[in-house]
């Protein structure tokens, strides 16, 4: 028997094969094109980050089973400084592996989101996937990724990780990096050393 | 001038009742939590009132549960204390035992401590700022400070000491603590050690790391190879201490803008080197010329002694061929493009070389012998090798995973690898020559599309040994960015390497071209033979680096044996069983030069440990650690 795969069979293959992967080049680092994602929230809904092309979106690892998490939340940290910038996509993304004794169950999370006045979307991902794509390491940890797509800003909340100093005296590096985008500037710093209980991958 | 009778008799009541018994601990008091409980010690009943003064922050923690060094890894922090009264103690500096090294879920590191540990405090007290011995009571003591008012009561007799301390101790989970410790440190002559605290203290101060100068003969080298942008590779080289396998650990302080991964570690003899993959928080920024970066690294001896060691250090940054140092940073898509095109450049670059020009002029004749369907098999000569390529990036990541650095040419570090790319040049060749009949190239009449699938499979490995310094800087790339990356840049590697195929089976009239060629192009195909013999001159000089020179001997009497047995097995064997017992000798001379290689391997000199700023020149291949951890028996 002799069959003979056809021309272009085989061309399309060797194309597919030449050049599937190539969105890969994403990465955690500042300057890099943000992994994309595409992830649940607690409140069911479908949540890609291609949805919001054209918009800063700021990402923040939480868990709010951790200490530093449930600080900066009960603290309204962010919550706070997402109300002041109604322009920025705000995404939670919680990467608790489902089988770690801090996973809360959606219908938790969103309680825990009423309770501390948290009304941006939480993400899940309890594979760990897009945590890692990320390079998250903290909760929290935050990224800044700028209209560009690319990732403006990858560090600490804060430049308090005990919590000692007042809220107003304290740096906070989300909040200075969404001015410095608003007013067509890199963050600066543009990456900080994140601080706070590991990812509980 | 005597004081008086009634003075003396004052001052002897007023030192008894300031001064505490000597039962009196030289400890705060324990603040316990169910994690972990913590004191402030002093190795000092009575301590002087002058000069430096020794505390200690004690940790005792629940089985499982850690706090951290100063470089926490990847999460928590480190303890973090401030000490009151600042005009007396100074600014107190926490000192740091060496750590152990903590996995977390997930691939995450934490540094740090179990069980126990005391944290050294170094704190100088100024005598200046000292009320005189035995003063009275100030009228109006700063109130606002309640170390300070109980500083002015004791009358420079004591220093009552405050600590405010945050730490988090953490197993899985983590917990902050918040405590302020008291401590109230008698002072005076002569100083009374404490025999429960002086000790406890000493061995944790007998546990903080030495400095280089604090041992003698230690040769430390250091380089920061960013050749591969994205992805620069510390290493640290330490000669003239022995280390232990497995024991032996790095510990880099905290850098501002690079992320520090897990070192590999090899072990020589009275050496040792760290290879540290480095990862930039922020991608496109050119190293400096310097970067200083400190660590620890634990688990070293000297004859008896066993100590750790911690360095601070100016590192050189060092680039390849592939990237200048200052050189302004692309953008990323501009860079990820260019990277992209050099890759494809690269891989296009490869046809060049002799083996792998040999292979595709063979092909191209049997594509011109085999008649009609010539661009199938075209394609799927083509095809052949981007599948090749997607193997080799498989292999390159498992290799990495494995621990080993792979770049381009990373089988030429191996001498089995390179002896057995000599086989396979020399058998390319012989195959042009028409004395083995290989299913791969052109020797036969028969073409499928199955043999031009395997002919642009074998062209991966002949490809691989050619350094092409092009494909340094994509790959390099690549690694740095996780399996996807790897995969898609090998991809178009392969379709560089593919091209003269893939313009075959797109442009028909490059077919009817080579079908055009003239009758003397059989000649040519053994002339190209000679081109493949070339290659295996070239991969032999490499192994000469390699090898014993007796060894690279009885590799090159393996191939000529290969060749007279496949002119002996072309030309003269008619019989079935003998051409078999041919073909076997064939292998067995193959593996035997493989066998040679690895056995007369060249151990790597005990002087290469302190080599380490220009080790660059050792082989033509991007990978600067020869994938085995072997050490220089002999």
């Amino acid at each position: 028997m002799h069959d003979k795969p056809s021309i272009r069979t085989l061309l399309l293959g060797l194309a597919l094969l030449s050049l599937f992967a190539l969105p890969a080049f994403a990465g955690s680092a500042v300057g890099e094109t943000a992994p994309a994602f595409n992830l649940k929230g607690a409140d069911g809904k479908s949540y890609s980050l291609a949805d919001y092309k054209g918009k800063v979106v700021v990402l923040e690892w939480v868990n709010p089973n951790c200490p530093f998490s449930d600080r900066h939340a009960r603290e309204k940290t962010m919550s706070e400084l997402a109300k002041q910038h109604g322009e920025v996509v705000w995404l939670g993304i919680n990467s608790t592996s489902l089988d770690h004794s801090n996973y809360l169950k959606p219908a938790e999370t969103l309680a825990y989101n009423q309770k501390n006045g948290i009304n941006y979307p939480v993400l899940y991902d309890e594979t760990g996937k897009i945590g890692h794509a990320y390079d998250a390491k903290t909760t929290p940890h935050m990224f800044i990724i700028a209209k560009d797509g690319k990732i403006a800003y990858n560090g600490a909340i804060d430049d308090d990780p005990p919590g000692r100093k007042a809220k107003a005296e304290r740096v906070n590096y989300v909040g200075g990096g969404l001015n410095a985008e608003k007013a067509g500037k890199s963050p600066e710093p543009a990456s900080t050393k994140p601080y706070g209980c590991s990812v509980k991958y | 001038m005597n004081p008086s009778k009634s003075t003396l008799l004052c001052a002897a009541i007023a030192a008894a009742l300031l001064v505490p018994s000597p039962a009196r601990p030289a400890a705060s008091q324990w603040s316990v939590n169910p994690q972990s409980r913590v004191r402030l010690i002093s190795p000092w009943q009575i301590a002087s009132r002058d000069g430096e003064l020794i505390l200690g922050l004690h940790f005792r923690l629940a089985p499982g549960w850690h706090v951290y060094w100063k470089n926490s890894g990847d999460a928590g922090f480190p303890p973090s204390v401030t000490f009151q009264p600042a005009e007396i103690l100074g600014k107190p500096e926490l000192l740091w035992p060496t750590p152990h090294r903590f996995d977390l879920p997930g691939g995450l590191v934490a540094f740090g401590y179990a069980d126990e540990v005391v944290y050294p405090v170094r704190a100088t007290i100024w005598p200046d700022a000292l009320p005189s011995p035995g003063s009275p009571r100030k009228d109006d003591p700063a109130a606002e400070d309640p170390s300070t008012a109980r500083n002015a009561l004791t009358g420079g007799d004591a220093v009552f000491i405050k600590a405010d301390l945050d730490y988090l101790v953490c197993e899985v989970d983590c917990i902050p603590y918040r405590y302020t410790l008291t401590l109230e440190q008698p002072l005076g002559e002569p100083a009374v050690t404490d025999p429960d605290t002086a000790p406890l203290l000493q061995s944790w101060l007998d546990r903080l790391p030495r400095t280089a100068a604090e041992v003698p003969g230690l040769q430390i080298g250091t380089l920061l190879d960013a050749a591969r942008p994205g992805e620069p590779d510390l290493e640290i080289r330490l000669r003239g201490v022995t280390a232990k396998p497995g024991e032996t650990d790095l510990f880099l302080e905290s850098h501002e803008s690079l992320d520090a991964g897990r070192p590999r570690v090899k072990v020589l003899q009275d050496a040792v080197i760290f290879h540290v993959p480095l990862k930039p928080r922020e991608a496109g920024n050119p190293l400096p010329s310097k970067v200083a970066f400190a660590w620890t690294v634990s688990n070293l001896s000297r004859g008896d002694e066993r100590f750790s060691l911690a360095t601070r250090r100016e590192v050189e940054v060092v680039t390849g061929s592939a990237a200048k140092p200052g050189r302004t940073p692309a953008g990323a898509p501009d860079r990820l493009s260019r990277l992209l095109l050099w890759a494809l450049l690269g891989g296009a670059l490869l046809n060049l070389s002799p083996t792998v020009l040999a292979l595709l002029a063979g092909e191209v004749l049997a594509l011109r012998q085999g008649g009609s369907g010539a661009r199938e098999r075209a394609a799927a000569a083509a095809t052949g090798i981007v599948g090749g390529c997607w193997m080799l990036a498989a292999l390159a990541l498992a290799a990495r995973r494995a621990g080993y650095s792979v770049g381009w040419g990373i089988q030429l570090q191996e001498p089995a690898m390179g002896a057995l790319l000599a086989v396979a040049s020399a058998l390319l060749a012989l195959n042009l020559w028409g004395l083995v009949e290989i299913p791969l190239a052109a020797s036969s009449s028969r073409s499928g599309t199955g043999r031009h699938l395997l002919a642009g499979l074998f062209t991966v490995p002949l490809a691989l040994a050619w350094p092409v310094p092009m494909l340094d800087e994509p790959l390099g790339y690549a690694f740095s960015r996780g399996p996807a990356a790897v995969c898609a840049v090998f991809a178009v590697v392969g379709f560089g390497l593919a091209l003269p195929y893939v313009i075959l089976a797109a442009v028909p009239a490059a077919v009817r071209l080579s079908s055009a060629a003239p009758a003397w192009l059989p000649r040519l195909r053994e002339g190209l033979g000679f081109l493949a013999g070339a290659s295996v001159f070239w991969v032999l000089r490499v192994l000469s680096r390699q090898v014993r020179p007796e060894g690279l001997a009885w590799i090159e009497l393996c191939l000529i044996g290969m060749a007279l047995l496949a002119w002996l097995r072309a030309r003269e064997a008619s019989g079935k069983a003998l051409r078999f017992a041919l073909a076997l000798g064939l292998a067995a001379c193959a593996a035997g030069a493989s066998w040679l290689a690895d056995d007369n391997r060249l151990a790597p000199r005990p002087a290469a440990a302190s080599r380490s700023h220009r080790s660059t020149d050792r082989l033509p291949s991007i990978s600067r650690e020869p994938p085995a951890n072997r050490t220089s028996g002999g």
